[in-house]
Order: structure tokens, then sequence, then C-alpha cells
């Protein structure tokens, strides 16, 4: 036992030492840092829209829209008379990023419901609240030609609808909205993802590096090569662990100082305490944890293994690809995964152990799972993980003393039941 | 004391073809015993299965008179592989404390056992740097250091010489003898008969996986090969290669031009040739009667192809471990 801890300590230790290692750690908390500071400075009014209204309207209706553009505070809106050069001067503005664009309408827009915008951004938010001003308009307007009192309108579209939003799951309610819970889902698939292949891939070269240099053979006379494959994988997985405690840390920190932040920033706290971490629940950050531990388990002892049947970066590279395939069909499922959690596919895909490290923890986290299923993925996990180590290590065994040309797939499957 | 090197008729067999053939040898304590033999005769395939890297097909390996290869008495073994190497990118410290922390010892004997190693070999400064920023000598000198350094009771030397600059092959040769002065069991490999006659006590020839020979150095010098000539010429040979053809004097010559090694027909007069020299006008720098030199032995029993085989460069192993 002490010398495989020997060699979780070499592993974890080497790796740490690494400028990568601290590179990927400190850039963590840079891109949350950034998020947090983006937001403080939308709502210090960095996202104000200058827009031209190009009105060419005869009943005023101009004067109606860009009045109603005015309380959104996101619209900065001029009205400008249509004329003969108007559009020209104004794409020159916009050119010239003193616009941000121009709504273009005519009196035909309460009769077609069609206006349009012209900008050199066309960003989605922009585009629904003009949307939401324009139609605003039309309709009083239109109600108004009918004969209604315009008092009545306003009174009428004085109200805001909002939904309170509940999630059921597992037998319990949480107050979650559909965003908050499809960004958690989305964003735990990509770390889990990310970290599995690049970690794995750390073995592989921590493998292939020892098979290069030769100093396998010292190794294999003392250590058995299954303890040092364990210790490998062990030390690896070890190194990705501290990554996400630095960036979880981090992150609880850079919210905790949320609002410094923002008076630094010249903003005032309010609107510093809008930005919080989605509410991660205990149960889900097991399911997160444990699952991520088990896919690491299983791709590692998988990529131990190429990088024994390897003799050099390149052959490993590609015979990594089938590995890293598995992986993908797990990364390219996720957006299907988040949308219908449910779904047959969704199911089959966290029962099989090569996507269910990324799908169980996505279905999980979208409530569309119940415990007994969950035990289930597991249980499937955990045999996929005794099944690929014990063939990874058959290989692993062979191949790390191997020079020469990569072994065909006969030859593998002799390695296997040597 | 029991033998710490008992190898019981091993067989290794690779795809399509046997390696080691039912060998047996057994390195008594306190020696320095070679194992010779031309590449591809099993050499190495051998000193894997005393090192658990290999397991024998047949037969079995006992080491300190107990069950079990290099892997359970790692502690005890210092194994120098052929092909040596290590981390380029660790510290030489920390890959020494590493080395000797697999093997099983605890991390701060290794980091003492290291430093000190390190001082005696002029490397001290250099413990904080990585070892990919060593010259190739320095190297050599932590790979051995990395053998020796939990001070084990028996060595394991494959191929040992092979590579090394002058001055690491002398700092190796005495630490060897310096082991055998204290009681201490070196095994080591060759293909190269001079260092095995300046160093064995014992010595075991193989060839195609099987043992030809084993004994003392004297034991099979005695077993093997009459009575030998060494003659070297001071500038003319005179009519020496008539002599040397002469069937009733010579039975055999290794003839290396400025210097030959005879062996003695049965009855020949070693005078007579002498005189038969002196008088066709050779001019001589050396007459000596001598026991066959090893390389001689080791020619005679593997034949001059095996024997030149070290001329030719090792190839790579192909299918699974075929190794040598």
């Amino acid at each position: 036992m002490h010398k495989v801890w020997a060699v979780i300590r070499r592993e974890f230790v080497e790796r740490v030492r690494t400028r990568w290692f601290w590179i990927s750690a400190i850039l963590g908390p840079i891109l949350f840092g950034g998020v947090i500071v983006y937001q403080i400075m939308q709502s210090l009014g960095g996202g104000v829209r200058d827009i031209a209204v190009v009105d060419s309207t005869t009943t005023g209706f101009g004067a109606r829209v860009t009045e109603a553009l005015a309380t959104n505070p996101s619209f900065r809106a001029t009205r400008v008379t249509a004329g003969p050069r108007v559009v020209d001067s104004l794409t020159r503005l916009v050119e010239a990023k003193q616009l941000n664009g121009f709504l273009i309408i005519s009196d035909a827009l309460s009769e077609t419901g069609k206006a349009e915008y012209r900008a050199s951004n066309l960003s989605l938010q922009t585009v629904e609240g003009l949307e939401r001003a324009l139609n605003k308009v039309v309709v009083k307007v239109r109600l108004e030609t009918k004969g209604v009192n315009p008092d009545v309108v306003d009174w009428a579209q004085g109200m805001k609808i909002t939904l309170d939003q509940t999630k059921i799951a597992r037998g319990g309610t949480t107050k979650e909205s559909a965003g908050e819970s499809f960004a958690l889902a989305y964003v735990m698939a990509i770390l889990l993802f990310m970290a599995i292949l690049l970690y794995g891939v750390n073995v592989m070269s921590s493998v292939l590096e020892e098979k290069t240099t030769r100093i396998i053979e010292v190794l294999v006379s003392s250590l058995r090569p299954f303890e040092l494959m364990l210790g490998k994988v062990a030390g690896a997985g070890a190194v990705s662990f501290f990554q996400f405690v630095i960036w979880g840390v981090s992150a609880r920190l850079l919210i905790s100082l949320r609002v410094p932040i923002a008076r630094a920033l010249g903003a005032d706290a309010s609107a510093a305490q809008g930005i919080k971490l989605p509410h991660i629940p205990f149960a889900t950050l097991a399911v997160f944890m444990a699952f991520f531990l088990g896919g690491f388990l299983l791709y590692s002892a998988m990529f131990a293994a190429v990088g024994a049947m390897s003799s050099n970066e390149q052959e490993a590279r590609q015979a990594q690809q089938p590995v890293t395939y598995l992986l993908m069909i797990s990364y390219f499922s996720i957006i299907g995964l988040t949308n219908d959690p449910s779904s047959t596919f969704a199911r089959t895909l966290s029962i099989v152990p090569f996507t269910s490290p990324i799908a169980t923890p996505v279905r999980w986290t979208a409530g569309s799972m119940g415990v007994g299923e969950l035990g289930a993925s597991l249980a499937m996990l955990l045999i996929g993980i005794v099944a690929i180590t014990w063939i990874a290590a058959r290989i692993y065994r062979v191949g790390i003393l191997m020079t020469g040309k990569r072994p065909t797939m006969k030859e593998l499957v002799r390695w296997v039941r040597a | 004391m029991s033998e710490p090197v008992v190898v019981d008729r091993v067989t290794k067999r690779f795809a399509g073809h046997t390696a080691v053939n039912a060998l047996s040898l057994s390195v008594p304590s306190g020696i320095i015993y070679g194992l010779l033999g031309p590449n591809g005769a099993g050499k190495t395939t051998t000193l894997r299965m005393i090192m658990d890297i290999y397991e024998p097909d047949d037969g079995s390996v006992r080491l300190f008179g107990q069950v079990g290869g290099g892997r359970t008495h790692s502690a005890r073994i210092g194994y120098l592989p052929e092909e040596r190497g290590l981390y380029p990118r660790m510290r030489v410290i920390d890959v020494l404390v590493f080395l000797a922390e697999a093997k099983g010892v605890s991390r701060r004997a290794a980091r003492i056992k290291a430093l000190e190693w390190l001082e005696r070999l002029g490397l001290i400064d250099w413990r904080l740097r990585k070892v990919s920023d060593l010259s190739k000598g320095m190297q050599q000198k932590v790979q051995f250091i990395s053998t020796i350094l939990h001070d084990p009771e028996l060595v394991i030397l494959d191929e040992p010489f092979s590579g090394l600059d002058p001055v690491n092959s002398q700092v190796l040769r005495d630490t060897v003898v310096d082991y055998r002065r204290r009681g201490k069991t070196v095994l080591f490999s060759t293909h190269i008969m001079e260092h095995a006659e300046q160093l064995c006590d014992r010595l075991c020839i193989i060839a195609r996986g099987k043992k030809l020979i084993d004994g003392t150095l004297a034991e099979v010098k005695r077993t093997h090969g009459g009575q030998h000539l060494i003659v070297a010429f001071d500038g003319s040979q005179g009519g020496a290669q008539r002599i040397f053809s002469d069937r009733r004097l010579v039975a055999k010559i290794q003839d290396f031009g400025q210097q030959a090694e005879l062996e003695l027909a049965n009855g020949a007069d070693p005078q007579e040739i002498l005189r038969g020299l002196v008088e066709s006008g050779a001019r001589l720098a050396r007459f000596e009667l001598a026991s066959p030199s090893l390389h001689k032995i080791f020619v005679d029993l593997v034949g001059p192809e095996a024997a030149t085989a070290a001329a030719i460069p090792a190839t790579t192993a192909a299918g699974v471990g075929a190794g040598a």
C-alpha cells in the first residue's frame, strides 16, 4: 500500500507543479469574475442602446413609439422625420458607431404589423424590447380606432403577468425557474465532459511517458501493474478534484465579494445583490460528484490502456479517438437531454455506463429521474467500471512492456484472454 | 546462508518462439555472477523473470531462499534494466526518492540516502534540477544511484556497461567490486566477454534460451579449450602464416593481425613453434602460454555467427514482449 501511495503522490505533486494546472486554476475564477463585472456594468447603463426612430407616419404614431421606448431604460430613442437622405445618413452614423441602430416605421405598421430595424449588432434582447414596445403602441392605436377609450387601454395594459415557477421533482417542490434549472444542468454536463476528457488524457500521457522513457521496467519490478495503474488513476483523479475545489471556493469567494466589487465599479449594492449562484441542493451535488468520479474511473482506465498500447504521442492520439467518440456521444446529446430529460433516448443514455456519467446528472438536475432509476444507473456504472478496469488492466499489463508496432485488434483480444 | 537467486527450470515462450528453455541457475551469496550470451540468447528474459516482470510459463524463481521473485523482495534488490530511463520533467532528488519509495523504502530514509549518493558522485548541486537538464553521463549516474540507493543485498544489472561513458563505466566497475567486498551479490548479463573475464567469479553461458555451461571462471577455462598460445609481432611476421597453418602444430587460430591466439594441436610442442617463428624471420613482441580467453571459449561454444551477433543492432521487439 505504501508503494501505491508513492505513485499517487508522485502523480499528484508532479501535475500540480505544472504551469498548466495553475493557468486553468486561475482562468476559472477570472472567467467567473468577468461575468460578475459584466453584469454590474450592464446595470450601470453600459447596455443602453441609442436608437433613432425614422417616422414616415402621418398620425403621430412615431412620436408615440418614441415615447413608449423612453419608458424602457435599455433604450434612448430619438424621433427623426423621414426624408429622402435620412436612411443613408443614419446608416453612416451606425457605421461610425455614433448610433446603435434605427427603426423605420410607416402607417402600414398598424395594418400589417411590419416595421424594420437596422443596426450594427442585432441582439435578441434589443429586438425583443423593440417588438414589445411596438406591440404595445399598435394594440393601443388599433383599439382607439375602434372607439375604445385610451385610458381604458392604458388600464388594461398596465399590468405585468409573472409566472410563479415551481418544479415538482422527487416528491417535493423547489422554487427554481426553468432557465436556472436548464442552465445548471447544461453547465454541469459541460464541466463533466471537460473534466473527464482532460484528466483521462492526463492519465494516458502519464502512462505513455513511463513507457517511452522505459522507466516502466523498474516500476513493474517493484509494483504490480494493476497497483501502478490504480495509483496513476487515483493521483490524476485527486488533481481534478483539487481543481474543482479551487474553482468552487473562488466562485463562493467572488460571490461574497460582489457588493464591494459593485461599489468599486461605482454601482450601488442592489445591482450586485441580483447576482447569485443557482441554488444547488446537496443531493444534486452528491450525484454530480459520484458520477464525475465514476465517469472518470471508467474513462481513465480506458485511457490508461490506450497509453499502454501506443509507443508514441502520435499513435496515442489515433488510438484514443474511439474512447473520445464514446464520450462525445453524451456531449452531443446534452441539448436533447436538457430539452426532454424523460424521453426514451435520455433514459437509455442514463443506463449505459459510457454515457451515464454525463446523462444521469443532467436528468437528475432537470428533475426527471426517480431515486430508483438513479440507483439502477449507478449500479450499471459500477458494473461497467469493474468490467472495463479488468479489461484495461490486462491490456495495460502487457502493453507497457511492448515496443514496436501498435497491436492489432486480434492481439489485444489475446492480451485480455492471456 | 541460502543462495540469493535460484532459477529452477524456467521456460518462457513468446508468440512463435521459446525465449528461455528449461533454464536453471543458482547464484551463491557474495559473488559476482555473469550471465553471458549473444544477443537474443534469453538473458534479458531470464532477468525479467527473476524480477517478476515476466511470469515464467514453467519453472520457478526463488530469491533469498523464499518464494516470490523480485517484486516481493524489491526492497532488497537493486535492478538496472538494459533500457534505462528516468522521468525527464522531475527533479533529480524527487525521482530518486520516488523510485526508492516504489521499492518499499521509507520516504525519509530514501531522501537521506539519495543526498548521500548525490554528494558522493558529485551531483549534489544538481539535486533540484530537472532530469532533462542533466547531461547523458549525469543521467546515467542518477540511474545508477537509483539502483543501489537502498543498499540492496542483491544487485541485478542487465548489460550494465552498454552505452556508458568511460568514467561511468569505471564508477560502475568500482561499485560492483566494492559490493562483492562487502559480502553482497551481483548478477549481471553481458555479451562483452572482456567485462565478464575481469569481474566474474562464476558465470553461465546461454544461447538460444539454453544453458551451455556454468561454473567458476577457472572451471570453465579448465573444461574448455586445451593449451593456448598468444603470439604478438613486432613488425615483421616472417613466415608465421606458414607455421600457423601447419595442422600438426596448431589446431585452431584466431588471427587479429598483429596478435594471434593459437590453440595447440594435440601433442604439439610450443618450443617448436617458437623455433620455427624465429627461423622464419618473425620479430616477436610476445610469446606466451596461456589458458584460453573467455572470448575464445564463448566463440567455440556458441559459434562464430552467434558471437558476432553482438555487432548487429538489437531489433525492437514485435509481438508480445518478444525481447530477449
